[in-house]
Protein backbone atom coordinates (compact mmCIF):
# COMPACT_ATOMS: atom_id res chain seq x y z
CA UNK A 1 0.00 0.00 0.00
CA UNK A 2 1.21 3.47 -0.67
CA UNK A 3 1.06 5.77 2.29
CA UNK A 4 3.04 8.58 3.87
CA UNK A 5 5.52 7.15 6.33
CA UNK A 6 6.63 9.28 9.25
CA UNK A 7 9.55 9.14 11.58
CA UNK A 8 9.25 10.17 15.20
CA UNK A 9 12.41 11.58 16.77
CA UNK A 10 12.52 11.41 20.55
CA UNK A 11 14.80 14.04 22.08
CA UNK A 12 15.73 15.35 25.46
CA UNK A 13 15.99 19.08 26.06
CA UNK A 14 19.01 19.94 28.19
CA UNK A 15 19.22 23.34 29.80
CA UNK A 16 21.41 24.76 32.54
CA UNK A 17 18.99 27.38 33.69
CA UNK A 18 16.16 26.08 35.92
CA UNK A 19 13.96 29.00 34.82
CA UNK A 20 14.01 27.54 31.32
CA UNK A 21 11.57 24.82 32.39
CA UNK A 22 8.76 27.32 32.59
CA UNK A 23 9.08 28.51 29.05
CA UNK A 24 9.32 25.10 27.39
CA UNK A 25 6.27 24.95 25.19
CA UNK A 26 5.63 23.17 21.91
CA UNK A 27 5.44 26.32 19.81
CA UNK A 28 8.78 27.61 21.10
CA UNK A 29 10.51 24.27 20.52
CA UNK A 30 8.94 23.95 17.06
CA UNK A 31 10.12 27.42 16.07
CA UNK A 32 13.63 26.75 17.39
CA UNK A 33 13.93 23.51 15.39
CA UNK A 34 12.50 25.16 12.24
CA UNK A 35 15.01 27.96 12.61
CA UNK A 36 17.86 25.46 12.93
CA UNK A 37 16.72 23.59 9.80
CA UNK A 38 16.55 26.88 7.86
CA UNK A 39 20.08 27.75 8.93
CA UNK A 40 21.51 24.31 8.19
CA UNK A 41 19.67 23.40 5.00
CA UNK A 42 18.34 26.67 3.62
CA UNK A 43 15.00 27.38 2.01
CA UNK A 44 14.95 24.04 0.23
CA UNK A 45 15.55 22.04 3.39
CA UNK A 46 13.00 24.07 5.32
CA UNK A 47 10.36 23.55 2.67
CA UNK A 48 11.03 19.82 2.52
CA UNK A 49 11.13 19.13 6.23
CA UNK A 50 8.23 21.28 7.33
CA UNK A 51 5.64 19.49 5.21
CA UNK A 52 4.74 17.19 8.05
CA UNK A 53 6.73 18.60 10.91
CA UNK A 54 5.10 18.98 14.34
CA UNK A 55 5.97 18.65 17.97
CA UNK A 56 3.83 15.69 18.92
CA UNK A 57 4.56 15.47 22.63
CA UNK A 58 6.34 17.67 25.11
CA UNK A 59 7.00 17.19 28.80
CA UNK A 60 8.36 20.29 30.48
CA UNK A 61 9.29 18.52 33.71
CA UNK A 62 11.56 15.94 32.11
CA UNK A 63 12.38 17.87 28.95
CA UNK A 64 11.18 15.09 26.67
CA UNK A 65 10.26 16.18 23.16
CA UNK A 66 8.76 14.03 20.40
CA UNK A 67 9.07 15.44 16.88
CA UNK A 68 7.44 14.08 13.75
CA UNK A 69 8.73 14.42 10.20
CA UNK A 70 8.47 12.59 6.90
CA UNK A 71 10.62 9.51 6.42
CA UNK A 72 12.58 11.04 3.51
CA UNK A 73 13.75 14.07 5.40
CA UNK A 74 14.56 12.42 8.69
CA UNK A 75 18.26 12.89 8.04
CA UNK A 76 17.83 16.60 7.36
CA UNK A 77 16.02 16.98 10.65
CA UNK A 78 18.50 14.89 12.62
CA UNK A 79 21.45 16.80 11.25
CA UNK A 80 19.87 20.12 12.16
CA UNK A 81 18.99 19.20 15.78
CA UNK A 82 22.51 19.81 17.17
CA UNK A 83 22.27 23.37 15.83
CA UNK A 84 19.42 24.27 18.18
CA UNK A 85 21.15 26.58 20.62
CA UNK A 86 18.49 28.85 22.13
CA UNK A 87 14.91 28.54 23.13
CA UNK A 88 12.89 31.74 22.84
CA UNK A 89 9.54 32.31 24.39
CA UNK A 90 7.74 35.30 25.89
CA UNK A 91 10.60 37.59 25.03
CA UNK A 92 13.21 35.52 26.90
CA UNK A 93 15.99 33.49 25.47
CA UNK A 94 17.65 30.53 27.18
CA UNK A 95 20.58 28.49 25.96
CA UNK A 96 19.66 24.85 25.53
CA UNK A 97 20.61 21.70 23.67
CA UNK A 98 18.61 18.86 22.14
CA UNK A 99 19.88 15.35 22.59
CA UNK A 100 18.41 12.63 20.35
CA UNK A 101 17.39 9.55 22.30
CA UNK A 102 15.53 7.46 19.77
CA UNK A 103 14.10 7.48 16.27
CA UNK A 104 11.04 5.36 15.72
CA UNK A 105 8.49 4.72 13.04
CA UNK A 106 5.46 5.05 15.31
CA UNK A 107 4.56 6.86 18.50
CA UNK A 108 4.06 3.52 20.20
CA UNK A 109 7.66 2.37 19.71
CA UNK A 110 8.91 5.71 20.98
CA UNK A 111 6.69 5.36 24.02
CA UNK A 112 8.03 1.88 24.74
CA UNK A 113 11.57 3.15 24.48
CA UNK A 114 10.78 6.12 26.71
CA UNK A 115 9.38 3.88 29.44
CA UNK A 116 12.52 1.71 29.42
CA UNK A 117 14.76 4.75 29.32
CA UNK A 118 13.02 6.39 32.24
CA UNK A 119 13.32 3.21 34.30
CA UNK A 120 17.07 3.17 33.67
CA UNK A 121 17.33 6.86 34.49
CA UNK A 122 15.61 6.33 37.82
CA UNK A 123 18.12 3.66 38.75
CA UNK A 124 20.96 5.98 37.77
CA UNK A 125 19.49 8.79 39.82
CA UNK A 126 19.23 6.51 42.82
CA UNK A 127 22.85 5.49 42.43
CA UNK A 128 24.06 9.07 42.11
CA UNK A 129 22.32 10.28 45.22
CA UNK A 130 24.69 12.12 47.52
CA UNK A 131 23.27 11.23 50.90
CA UNK A 132 20.82 8.88 52.54
CA UNK A 133 18.04 11.44 52.80
CA UNK A 134 17.96 12.10 49.07
CA UNK A 135 18.01 8.38 48.47
CA UNK A 136 15.06 7.89 50.75
CA UNK A 137 13.05 10.68 49.13
CA UNK A 138 13.69 9.35 45.62
CA UNK A 139 12.71 5.85 46.68
CA UNK A 140 9.57 7.15 48.27
CA UNK A 141 8.62 9.17 45.20
CA UNK A 142 9.06 6.14 42.96
CA UNK A 143 7.03 3.89 45.22
CA UNK A 144 4.26 6.41 45.61
CA UNK A 145 3.47 6.97 41.92
CA UNK A 146 0.89 4.61 40.62
CA UNK A 147 -1.48 4.29 37.69
CA UNK A 148 -4.53 4.39 39.91
CA UNK A 149 -7.40 6.38 38.48
CA UNK A 150 -8.00 8.69 41.41
CA UNK A 151 -4.63 10.34 40.81
CA UNK A 152 -4.25 12.68 37.88
CA UNK A 153 -1.01 11.09 36.69
CA UNK A 154 -1.12 9.62 33.19
CA UNK A 155 -0.13 6.02 32.74
CA UNK A 156 2.63 6.73 30.21
CA UNK A 157 5.04 8.58 32.42
CA UNK A 158 5.69 6.55 35.51
CA UNK A 159 8.48 8.67 36.82
CA UNK A 160 8.81 11.88 38.71
CA UNK A 161 12.21 13.28 38.14
CA UNK A 162 13.48 15.37 40.99
CA UNK A 163 16.05 18.09 40.77
CA UNK A 164 18.81 16.15 42.41
CA UNK A 165 22.32 17.39 42.57
CA UNK A 166 23.65 15.47 39.60
CA UNK A 167 22.02 15.80 36.20
CA UNK A 168 22.58 12.74 34.06
CA UNK A 169 24.08 13.44 30.69
CA UNK B 1 19.98 -8.76 -18.30
CA UNK B 2 20.77 -12.04 -20.05
CA UNK B 3 21.72 -11.76 -23.69
CA UNK B 4 23.12 -14.24 -26.16
CA UNK B 5 26.90 -14.25 -25.99
CA UNK B 6 28.27 -12.03 -28.74
CA UNK B 7 31.10 -13.45 -30.84
CA UNK B 8 34.47 -12.91 -29.17
CA UNK B 9 34.88 -9.13 -29.06
CA UNK B 10 38.18 -7.38 -29.48
CA UNK B 11 37.38 -4.71 -26.89
CA UNK B 12 34.90 -3.99 -24.18
CA UNK B 13 33.27 -0.63 -23.55
CA UNK B 14 31.95 0.39 -20.15
CA UNK B 15 29.99 3.56 -19.55
CA UNK B 16 29.69 4.87 -16.00
CA UNK B 17 26.98 7.41 -15.42
CA UNK B 18 28.38 8.92 -12.27
CA UNK B 19 32.03 7.98 -12.55
CA UNK B 20 33.57 11.42 -12.51
CA UNK B 21 34.40 13.11 -9.26
CA UNK B 22 33.78 16.69 -10.39
CA UNK B 23 31.33 18.38 -12.70
CA UNK B 24 32.25 21.47 -14.69
CA UNK B 25 29.85 24.24 -15.70
CA UNK B 26 30.33 27.14 -18.03
CA UNK B 27 28.07 29.93 -16.88
CA UNK B 28 27.48 33.48 -17.96
CA UNK B 29 26.27 36.18 -15.63
CA UNK B 30 23.75 38.61 -17.09
CA UNK B 31 23.37 42.03 -15.52
CA UNK B 32 20.59 43.84 -17.37
CA UNK B 33 20.39 46.76 -14.95
CA UNK B 34 24.03 47.68 -15.32
CA UNK B 35 25.47 46.76 -11.94
CA UNK B 36 29.21 46.98 -11.40
CA UNK B 37 30.92 44.00 -12.97
CA UNK B 38 32.09 41.58 -10.28
CA UNK B 39 35.66 40.37 -10.10
CA UNK B 40 36.56 36.72 -9.53
CA UNK B 41 36.36 36.84 -5.70
CA UNK B 42 33.03 38.67 -5.89
CA UNK B 43 31.71 36.03 -8.27
CA UNK B 44 32.72 33.26 -5.87
CA UNK B 45 31.04 35.17 -3.05
CA UNK B 46 27.88 35.45 -5.14
CA UNK B 47 27.87 31.72 -5.87
CA UNK B 48 28.42 30.81 -2.21
CA UNK B 49 25.71 33.25 -1.13
CA UNK B 50 23.30 31.69 -3.59
CA UNK B 51 24.09 28.24 -2.19
CA UNK B 52 23.69 29.45 1.37
CA UNK B 53 20.27 30.96 0.69
CA UNK B 54 18.86 27.89 -0.99
CA UNK B 55 20.70 25.06 0.72
CA UNK B 56 21.89 26.55 4.00
CA UNK B 57 25.26 26.08 5.66
CA UNK B 58 25.55 22.56 4.23
CA UNK B 59 25.17 23.96 0.71
CA UNK B 60 27.55 26.83 1.32
CA UNK B 61 30.19 24.33 2.41
CA UNK B 62 30.15 22.57 -0.97
CA UNK B 63 33.58 22.65 -2.61
CA UNK B 64 32.94 25.02 -5.51
CA UNK B 65 35.84 26.54 -7.47
CA UNK B 66 35.94 29.28 -10.07
CA UNK B 67 38.49 27.86 -12.50
CA UNK B 68 38.39 30.65 -15.06
CA UNK B 69 36.66 34.00 -15.23
CA UNK B 70 36.51 36.60 -17.94
CA UNK B 71 35.37 39.92 -16.56
CA UNK B 72 34.64 41.42 -19.98
CA UNK B 73 32.12 38.80 -21.02
CA UNK B 74 31.17 37.77 -17.46
CA UNK B 75 31.78 34.15 -18.42
CA UNK B 76 33.10 31.71 -15.85
CA UNK B 77 33.97 28.04 -15.54
CA UNK B 78 32.91 26.51 -12.23
CA UNK B 79 33.88 23.19 -10.82
CA UNK B 80 31.83 21.36 -8.22
CA UNK B 81 31.90 17.95 -6.71
CA UNK B 82 29.46 15.63 -8.50
CA UNK B 83 27.17 15.10 -5.54
CA UNK B 84 26.60 18.84 -5.27
CA UNK B 85 25.92 19.44 -8.96
CA UNK B 86 22.14 19.67 -8.66
CA UNK B 87 22.42 21.91 -5.60
CA UNK B 88 24.76 24.31 -7.38
CA UNK B 89 22.69 24.53 -10.55
CA UNK B 90 19.46 25.06 -8.63
CA UNK B 91 21.09 27.75 -6.48
CA UNK B 92 22.44 29.56 -9.54
CA UNK B 93 19.02 29.41 -11.18
CA UNK B 94 17.31 31.02 -8.21
CA UNK B 95 19.87 33.74 -7.61
CA UNK B 96 18.13 36.87 -8.79
CA UNK B 97 20.00 39.79 -7.30
CA UNK B 98 23.56 41.03 -7.21
CA UNK B 99 24.09 44.12 -5.05
CA UNK B 100 20.34 44.72 -5.16
CA UNK B 101 20.28 44.83 -8.94
CA UNK B 102 18.75 42.12 -11.07
CA UNK B 103 21.03 39.40 -12.35
CA UNK B 104 20.70 36.00 -13.99
CA UNK B 105 23.01 33.05 -14.38
CA UNK B 106 22.84 31.39 -17.78
CA UNK B 107 24.36 27.90 -17.80
CA UNK B 108 25.91 27.43 -21.23
CA UNK B 109 27.58 24.02 -20.94
CA UNK B 110 28.06 21.36 -18.33
CA UNK B 111 30.18 18.24 -18.47
CA UNK B 112 32.01 15.84 -16.20
CA UNK B 113 35.08 16.49 -18.33
CA UNK B 114 36.78 19.86 -18.49
CA UNK B 115 38.02 19.30 -22.03
CA UNK B 116 34.47 18.99 -23.26
CA UNK B 117 33.88 22.65 -22.41
CA UNK B 118 36.48 23.69 -24.96
CA UNK B 119 34.19 23.16 -27.93
CA UNK B 120 30.62 24.30 -28.09
CA UNK B 121 28.60 23.37 -31.12
CA UNK B 122 26.02 26.02 -30.27
CA UNK B 123 28.52 28.78 -30.82
CA UNK B 124 29.91 27.22 -33.95
CA UNK B 125 30.01 29.63 -36.87
CA UNK B 126 29.70 28.02 -40.23
CA UNK B 127 31.37 29.96 -42.98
Amino acid sequence: MVRFKNRYVLCELLADDPRCRRCIEDRAVGLAVRDAIARAHGDYGLGRCCVSFTVKYLNAYTGTVLLRCRKDCRQLLSSALPLVRNLESRGQRFPCALRTLHVGGTIRTCQKFLIQYNRRQLLLLLRNCANEEERRSVRQAVLSCSIAEEQAQSGEEEEEEEEDGTETD
Amino acid sequence: MERAEPPAAAYERRVLRSGAQHCYLRVQLELPDGAARPGAPQLKQLVVTALRELHGEVGAALPVDVLAYEEKSLCAILRVISSGFVKLWSALTLQGFYQSRRCAFRVLQTSPFLLALAGNSRELLLD
